[in-house]
Formats: C-alpha cells, structure tokens, sequence
C-alpha cells in the first residue's frame, strides 16, 4: 500500500522531541482525512494540539475533561445523526490514563452501546503529561515517579484490547507507529465500519520512558519484535494476528530504556514468561476463532 | 391550547417534546427518572425525532450532552441529588464551553444519610458552575420555563438549569396549559453558533494561559449578567403566546408591604396562603419568589425589598456552617440588615402555610431576630 502523501496534521505542534502520539496523529488523519472531528482529554494531546487559538491537528477538536472522551464523542456522533452528517468520522484520542484508569467506565459505556466512533488510545504506558507517573497500563518493573525504585510496578499491565473485547464491538487493533502501513490500513478499516471500534496504539516517549529522541521506531519496533506489544485485530469476534514476532530477546527491549533500569533479572524472567502466556493465548483464540 | 392534569414531570417531558430537541442524553435517577422514561416512550412511539443516548452515568450524560451540543444540536437532559452531584465537573466544562443545553433537576436531598425527598442543596452545590438557574414552583412554570429555557440558553450561549422540588412538584398532578401547535414559531428559532465543523476545524476549550484565561472568563461572567435581560426579552415574547409572564422574580400580596416574604421553588405556592393570612391580620405583607437565581436578580430584588422593614427568607437548603444560602445571597447581595433566615423542610421534611406565616410573623413583632429553624410539628 502507499501511505497517503496529504498532511493534515501541521507543523509546529509542541509534542517533544521523538514523540509516538505525535506521529501516531499524523499517520491517523492520513487514514482518516479531513472530515473528522477529534475529543481529547487531558492527556499529552491537549498540549500537543497548541495554546488556546491553535490547533494543529488541522481538523475539529473538542478539548474535554479527563474521564469523558468516549461519552462527548458518542455524543458528537449522535448529533451528527440527527442532522444527517453520516460522512464525518468521529475519532476519541486519550492516553492511557484517560482510558485505562479514568475514562474506562465512559469507554465500556460507549462500547456496550456500540456508539459510531473509533476510540483511540495511544499508550505510553504512564500519566505522562503530569510528569511520569504510574498507570494501570505501565509494564510490570518499569520505574515511575509513583513507583520509585525500588518499589517498582509489580502488578501487570491491564488487557485493555481483552477488556474491550468482552463488549461484542465491530472492530479491535492494535498499532504502532514503528509499522506504518499496517497502522493506516488499521485506521481505514476502522473508518469504513460501522459501531464501536478501538485502536491501541503502542507510543514510546522518549522523557518517559527514558531513551534519546531518535530512538523511538526502535523501541516500537522492539515492542513489536520480543513479543510485549502483538499486532493483532479482532474484528467481529475473529482473531487475526498481524505479524507473528520474532521473540528476540527481552535485555534488547528494556536496556534501551531507562525506566527498566533498576529492574531485577527474575522479573525480567517473569515478563518474559507473561510474553509467552500471552502469545499462546493469542494464538489459541486466532486458531479457535477464526 | 388545552389543559391536562400533568405531574412536573410529564409537564418536561411534554415540553421537551415540543421544543424539537434533537438529542436527549440522560440516566435515571429518582425523583427524575418519569421525565426521560417519557421521552423514550415519545421516541418509541415515533412521535418525535429526537436521538436518545442511554448513558451508564450522570457523568456521561452531561460529557454526552456536551458533545451533541458542541456539534449543532438542541439538547435536553435531567437529573437529580447525587447525579448531579456527579456531573459537577462536566457542568463547568458545559458552561465554559458555551454550550446551550438545558437539563431539568428534580431538586432532592443529598446522603447520607439516603433521603428522595425535596430540598435544593443539590442543585445550590452548582451555583458556581456558571449555569443559569431558574426555580419552578409549579408544574405549570416547569412546562413553560422549558420553552423558555431554550431560547434563553441559546441567547446567551449559556446553559440552563431548570430546578423544581423532587415529588412535591415532579410527581404532584395538577391542571397544567399545554400548547397545540402556538409555541412553534417560538421554539423554532435558534441562533446562528459556533460549532464543530469540519469545513473550519477550530479547537475548542484548548490551554489557555493567564492572558487569555482571565479575559474568558470576564466575558464568560458579563454574558451571564446579561442573560437577565435576555431573559425578560424572551419570558414578554413567551407572554403573548401563553398570556402567562415570567420575570427573574414574581411577587404577590401588598404593594406597601411591611413584611416580604422570600422563597424559591414550592413553597411559594403554599406561602401565597401565609400572605393572605398575614394581610388579613393587617400586617402588610408580600411574597417574593426568586425564579432567576444565577445570574442573581440583585436589581430586581433591591427594587422589591426597598421599603420593607422586615425580610424572611425560608430556606430549603442548607450550607453547613453558614445556614440558609438564599438568605445568605440575599443579604451579601444587597447589603441588608434587616433580613432573617429561616432554615426549612430538608430531606422533604413538611413546610406548612400557618407554620410560615407564624415564623414570618414573629420575625415581624421582633420576637425573633436572630436565623433560626422552622421545625412545625415535630
């Protein structure tokens, strides 16, 4: 495939240096165009997106308030209905906090409904906007400023895809930015469904996660590769697996990172053992529900 | 127009259908749960277009809400207590984003310890949100505020919150006017907005530094000071459709009074027989119901309390530590001294018209000077 040439996303925007979610952004609206309308929350986006009078997503965005973006954007959808807009792709945006911890009730709301939207989150694995602090979706011994070491994360990172899941929605993926053209193709197969899609998004952070700015498609493509961030697709209840990782060692992933620092070795052990717990059960239910 | 006997309840829901709101976002929650089982039922019925959300919470009924009224629509949803206690935060994100929804709130008491039964501390918690209050005391002000509460919303790009006492007005049935088809042209009318548009994609509600943020906020005040006119425009235009008028307070009783009695909400209705009980024991006095409570009606009141040597104001409400919070804006607002502040009927507890009257006039003969509690029969 190619990857479409139009920018709508503008320069300028005040991501910092490396940033996935800025990037993510960038390749999203190359999928979905220009007639979409974007809610964001508190997250790193609402800074991203420029200081009051800016907006450099290039399309409609609705700044909201931390737990609600899928409830606005069921909202907006609805609206749109009901004046006959049916060609406008109404799009979530929130980090991790927003959607793991936060706005969960609000996405399970929405997904339970099958509202019209894609749901987005681009995960970084922590609040990052507030300063590096933990997360239900930050790895197990990864370091935050609210889990110092040595009291690093001990419990694991939750299944937001299983979760989302269990709602019987049209359309689940995963992506990261390190595959662009399985991220567009994502995007656009979430455009042309209709009901309640979601989009996890794998979004290195070079403060947050500690490692130079001209690092971050390595640690996507890491991610992707030592088996921590599968590609996969559920669409209809059909699992499919995007691409089958290469299981290479989990030291190449952590060690690019300072966050996995201080990890000791038996919990890199157990990461690698959950990696494959993980896989087995992903690959079971790609050969069972086909 | 006709008459129907119709609780506060029915007479929303009935409004709601006839003010052809495009989307209803809402949960349920006791004493408001009738007014959106209504609406749906008009839905299934097919006897309106409106677009239902059936959201898992408060919360996401205001955040929906939001959303719907951000891109374009007329918006309606209701809630009562504890809900809108939820939605607190999402009230302030509506109002600074001026969004015109509108929501019906059955007043009702907070826990703990649980209690269904009218009081107003609920919906008074929210008068800093920057909604734009008015206080109904019948069914009949409940339908008609509804009509009015768009325009007005829609006029000053500021939402309206509609507050009728939980069960003494929401399940209470009365005879209540309801328009045919006069109230169209009225209702049909709304105002060019800035909305979510994908022909010119603006970012709405982005970080504002302390340059931008205070100058927001000053406009966002001074569009609610002049939502009081907007609302006595709209409530005369309203006037020759219904033959009713509206204004930020109503007042009944002698011109000359001595004595004003101040209220908000049902009580007023059971006050109006206080009133003529007073009058007839020749004590010259007056009610003054509060309908427009923020923007507050300081003018309006100074005018009406201008002159009076005692002002009662009985309270349904409560502001722990400080006692009744009408009396409180009252006082604060116009500076006044001679003003008691009589605390009454929370959590549904009964307020009668001898008992106010009684109050009212022991506060006149100087036999109580201080706030105080209105307990009736224990």
């Amino acid at each position: 495939m190619i990857i479409p040439t139009q920018e709508i996303m503008q320069p300028n925007h005040l991501a910092c240096p490396g940033c996935g979610a800025a990037l993510a952004m960038r390749y999203a609206l190359k999928a979905l165009g220009r007639k979409t309308i974007i809610v964001i929350p508190a997250c790193c986006w609402t800074v991203i997106n420029g200081p009051w009078g800016k907006n450099y997503a290039g399309v409609p965005v609705f700044h909201t308030a931390f737990e609600t973006t899928a409830a606005v954007a069921a909202g907006i959808r609805t609206s749109l209905e009901a004046q006959g807009k049916n060609d406008i792709t109404v799009m979530g945006w929130a980090g991790d906090g927003g959607t793991f911890d936060i706005g969960l009730q609000a996405l399970s709301g929405a997904a339970e409904r099958n509202d019209d939207i894609i749901y987005v989150c681009y995960d970084n694995e922590a609040y990052m906007n507030t300063g590096i602090q933990r997360s239900s979706a930050t790895p197990v011994g990864a370091e935050t400023t609210t889990t110092p070491a040595p009291l690093l994360k001990d419990r694991p990172k939750k299944d937001l895809m299983e979760i989302v899941a269990a709602h019987s929605v049209p359309y689940i993926a995963s992506a990261t930015i390190a595959y662009p053209t399985d991220f567009i193709k994502k995007f656009e197969k979430a455009k042309s469904k209709r009901g309640f899609k979601l989009i996890h998004i794998f979004s290195p952070c070079p403060p947050g996660h500690k490692f130079a700015e001209n690092k971050t498609i390595d640690v996507s493509k890491l991610a992707v590769e030592t088996g921590i961030f599968p590609l996969y697709e559920i669409e209809d209840g059909v699992y499919k697996i995007n691409k089958k990782p290469k299981f290479r060692p989990i030291e190449e992933y952590l060690s690019l990172q300072g966050r996995f620092k201080n990890i000791p070795k038996e919990q890199m052990r157990a990461i690698e053992e959950a990696i494959q717990m993980k896989w087995q059960r992903l690959q079971a239910k790609a050969e069972y529900l086909k | 127009m006709k008459k129907l006997v119709l609780g506060g309840n029915d007479a929303v829901a009935y409004a709601v259908k006839q003010s052809r709101v495009d989307v209803v976002s809402a949960y349920p929650i006791t004493p408001q749960t009738s007014i959106i089982e209504k609406v749906a039922s008009f839905i299934a019925k097919g006897e309106i277009n409106t677009k239902f959300i059936r959201v898992e919470s408060e919360h996401s009924a205001m955040a929906a809400a939001m959303g719907a009224s951000a891109s374009g629509s007329r918006v309606f949803t209701a809630t009562s207590s504890q809900g809108l206690l939820l939605m607190h935060e999402v009230l302030h994100w509506a109002a600074g984003a001026g969004l015109p929804i509108v929501m019906a709130n059955a007043n009702r008491a907070v826990a703990p310890p649980w209690s269904i039964w009218a009081e107003q501390t609920d919906s008074l918690s929210q008068r800093d949100t920057g909604w734009i209050q008015l206080y109904a005391s019948n069914s009949q002000e409940v339908y008609d505020l509804v009509f009015i509460a768009f325009r007005l919303a829609e006029a000053s790009l500021t939402p309206v919150m509609i507050c009728m006492d939980g069960f003494l007005l929401t399940h209470t049935k009365e005879p209540v006017e309801v328009f045919d088809n006069e109230i169209d042209e009225f209702i049909s009318y709304k105002p060019e907005r800035d909305i979510l548009d994908v022909d010119k994609p603006k970012a709405f509600g982005a970080l504002a530094f302390p340059k931008d943020y205070m100058p927001i906020r000053i406009k966002q005040h001074e569009k609610m000071l002049g939502s009081i006119d907007k609302f006595k425009t709209i409530a005369d235009e309203f006037s020759l459709i219904s033959k009713r008028s509206y204004g930020p307070i109503y007042q009944y009783g002698n011109e000359n009074a001595k004595l004003a009695i101040v209220v908000s909400g049902s009580i007023s209705e059971t006050a109006h027989l206080s009133v003529d009980a007073l009058n007839d024991e020749g004590i010259p006095s007056k009610l003054v119901k509060i309908t427009m409570f923020r923007p507050f009606p300081k003018e309006a009141l100074k005018k009406s309390l201008d002159g009076v040597d005692k002002i009662v104001v009985f309270d349904r409400n409560i502001s722990m530590g400080k006692g009744g919070i009408f009396k409180d804006e009252i006082v604060g607002s116009l500076g006044l001294g001679n003003v008691v502040g009589v605390v009454c009927g929370l959590g549904g507890y009964d307020v009668n018209d001898m008992d106010i009257k009684e109050t009212a006039k022991s506060v006149f003969e100087g036999k109580i000077k201080q706030d105080t509690i209105l307990w009736g029969e224990k």
